[in-house]
């Protein structure tokens, strides 16, 4: 659409009673047909602001390497595999249809917390570094790891 | 509206820390946002995965905003891009086995542009009835309601003579037009159209 169009229809709208009723009335209805759950959604995102941790990033996806081997293979692998890593500290994590199993290198105790976009589940890494959350989430989800040695690291989001 | 200081402020506030700049970020563009999620005719659920990550990702990303002002932009490509995830995540297995409709899986770059624009114009419109006073409001409000008011309930209900209705409408509507806000997104929408695609720096 040439840009004249929506020019001439500005001008129209800033002149004419009428029309600009008409914009007003349709700029509301677009403000109605939102639903108040989306709006508190959006603002309760900010919770994620300053978070003090730093960003483990993907480094390996098994359901990556599948893909390149599907033509050689007749059945998915059952467990899928994912790994984080950060400066800090890495995160290996094991998906089957039981929950998640993970590792977190340099093994250590610390804690663990799943954010769900409904909110957090606090659960215990042992002395070995490792942790269970069960059952698996059933949406997006980040794993945010606090190690009693110090390290502070959140995973980007994960969908299963 | 690439220049519209009370976007760049709000942006800034947000960055510092401030929840009540946050929270007009996400009244102000709600709308743009859901009207986006929408046309993807998307389910209920779907539309929450999508909302709640795209302002998930504006969060992290607010002290990152090299241009505060084209936030709405951002703010659009970035929920076509998720809804595009979502129609894909949801169709994967129907796509493999019966052959793939593509019409929904590329982001409409036009449609999105024109979508920027109506969003824009109308969270500036309503900004600037916000800043109208009350009694201006209230008689636009009973105007613009679907079906319209009739003068005589607008008489009941405002204790405005019929015959100084239309003169106040006329009069309301002028102090909309002289407005500072009502400049800026007359400029600014022109602006917006001659530099088309470039909102989506």
């Amino acid at each position: 659409m040439p840009d004249n169009t929506n020019n001439e229809e500005l001008s129209a709208i800033l002149r004419d009673d009428d029309k600009l009723l008409a914009a007003l009335r349709e700029a509301m209805r677009e403000r109605e047909a939102v639903p108040a759950w989306f709006v508190e959604t959006g603002k309760n995102a900010y919770a994620w602001h300053n978070i003090d941790a730093e960003l483990a990033q993907l480094t390996y996806d098994s359901d990556n390497d599948q893909r390149l081997a599907a033509v050689t293979r007749s059945e998915p692998a059952l467990i899928r595999t994912l790994a984080f890593t950060s400066p800090q500290l890495s995160l290996e994590l094991e998906v089957s249809e039981d929950g998640l199993l993970g590792q977190i290198i340099p093994p250590g105790p610390g804690t663990l917390e799943i954010h769900t976009k409904a909110g957090i589940i606090t659960t215990t890494v042992d002395e070995i570094g490792c942790f269970a959350v069960d059952p698996k989430p059933d949406n997006s989800f980040r794993l945010r790891c606090r190690t009693a040695s110090g390290a502070d690291v959140l995973t980007g989001w994960i969908t299963l | 509206m690439r220049d519209d200081p009370s976007v760049v402020a709000m942006v800034v506030r947000a960055a510092a820390g401030d929840q009540h700049a946050w929270d007009e970020i996400v009244e102000r563009y709600a709308p743009l946002v859901y009207a986006i999620c929408a046309r993807y005719r998307l389910s209920r659920h779907d539309i929450e995965d999508v909302g709640q990550t795209v302002w998930l990702l504006l969060v992290e990303h607010l002290g990152q905003l090299r241009e505060p002002a084209a936030l709405p932009g951002w703010l659009a490509t970035t929920t076509a891009r998720e809804c595009v995830r979502v129609v894909k995540a949801a169709s994967k297995s129907e796509w493999r086995t019966a052959g793939r409709d593509d019409s929904l899986q590329f982001v409409d770059d036009r449609a999105i542009d024109e979508e920027i624009l109506i969003a824009e114009r109308n969270a500036g419109l309503r900004a600037v009835f916000a800043e109208l006073p009350a009694r201006c409001q209230r008689l636009l409000s009973m105007l613009i309601s679907d079906p319209p008011h009739s003068y005589a309930t607008i008489h009941e209900t405002l204790g405005i003579p019929v015959g100084s209705i239309g003169p106040q409408r006329a009069r309301c509507l002028d102090q909309l037009r002289r407005s500072s806000a009502f400049l800026t997104l007359a400029e600014g929408e022109i602006a917006g159209n001659t530099q088309g695609g470039k909102a989506r720096a």
